[in-house]
């Protein structure tokens, strides 16, 4: 098997045994601390849903102003453009919030919804 | 010294190449900086693949690279989804490298402008709606609709769908370009600052001390930020990919 990889000597069994415990020792210190690693995804996340609120509101103000020029329904569009975006920003963001509360409680993703897919 | 803080972001023609329907195609420093690095990208990835059993310090981090990005498209989309996860790795290497690079004195932040962003954003959205059309033929746009709903429902969800799917490369794009901009322009500020209260001298001069933590301070949190800002792409990236696979969502 090392044969194969470019390792042409044996590596004497010391060196294994070395390795073993540093690599133990290495895993018993990283499941001492499992949640540092959270931290910047957290920020990840805030930005993410501050965005997708935002965002989606600027959409739906867009189209419904595009609707506006388009068939001179002036207020109109806009008004209804307007709602239809918050209620998608907040629907995106409780969308996303529930799929980040799924994969902390280590529920694997997908499998949350009962999807059939394509047979 | 450039006192505009703005100044960082100008596009600079090095030479005009050519011509397509009146438009210049232009090598900008933009451009040279994205050449660089994809070339430190691939100079990485090729120096690091040795394929030793045992690797190295270089080698495994190629190899954790990897990883991290396999196991992110595994995570958020499934194992169905591994096609795509050359398209995500380099998505994910040239945003870091770009925003990187960005860092350095005198180097330019391609990912600062929207026009680079949006075109990044816009792209991942186009591989999603091609894949997921290719994938699931006309079906996929049961996307929109998400089945078991009273009739009447649908004339409100299927908006709201619509614009939730639109907003999508808006909000990549958007994200990523704000966030360099705003960081670049902060540390450009607190550096003009720090150079402002010297040249005064005297006891004002004393003062300098405060913006030149600033700055530092700054810099430390842009290096999150660019690395922060690329798995964030990346991640939602996976998550739209799930619109492939995932219809009936």
């Amino acid at each position: 098997m090392a044969n194969q990889n470019g390792q042409n000597h044996a590596s004497k069994p010391t060196d294994l045994n070395d390795l073993g415990a540093r690599l133990n020792a290495a895993k018993a210190k990283y499941e001492a601390v499992p949640e540092v690693k959270d931290d910047g995804s957290m920020l990840g996340q805030a930005w993410r849903m501050s965005t997708e609120l935002v965002v989606s509101v600027i959409v739906g103000l867009g189209l419904g102003y595009g609707i506006d020029v388009i068939f001179g329904s002036k207020p109109w569009g806009i008004l209804i453009g307007l709602c239809f975006g918050f209620a998608a920003g907040i629907m995106t963001v409780l969308r996303t919030s529930a799929k980040m509360d799924a994969q902390n409680a280590g529920i694997p993703l997908g499998d949350d919804m009962p999807d059939d897919e394509d047979e | 010294m450039a006192s505009d803080p703005m100044e960082q972001f100008k596009i600079k023609d090095a030479a005009e190449l050519f011509e397509i329907g009146g438009q210049t195609i232009s090598w900008t420093n933009s451009s040279f900086w994205m050449v660089v690095s994809a070339i430190l990208i691939i100079g990485f990835f090729a120096l690091t693949t040795k394929r030793k059993l045992v690797p190295g310090k270089m080698q495994s981090l190629g190899e954790l690279s990897y990883e991290f990005i396999a196991n992110m498209v595994k995570d958020t989309t499934g194992v169905e989804a591994m096609k795509f996860m050359p398209f995500v790795f380099t998505l994910f290497f040239f945003i870091l490298a770009a925003n990187l690079i960005g860092m350095n004195p005198y180097a330019f932040t391609t990912t600062s402008h929207i026009a680079v962003t949006a075109a990044l954003a816009v792209f991942t959205i186009c591989v999603v709606i091609v894949a997921g059309i290719w994938k699931n033929g006309l079906k996929w746009f049961k996307i929109f609709a998400p089945s078991g709903l009273p009739a009447i429902m649908y004339v409100i969800i299927i908006p709201i769908e619509i614009i939730s799917f639109i907003s999508r490369p808006i909000t990549l794009a958007v994200r990523l370009f704000a966030n360099m901009v705003a960081g670049h322009v902060m540390l450009k500020l607190f550096a003009i600052f720090a150079a402002f209260l010297a040249a005064k001298g005297g006891i004002v001069a004393l003062g300098v001390v405060v913006p030149v933590l600033a700055t530092t301070a700054i810099v430390a949190l842009e290096f999150l930020i660019a690395g922060l800002q690329a798995f964030v792409f990346a991640i939602l990236t996976c998550v739209y990919l799930n619109d492939v696979y995932h219809v009936d969502h």
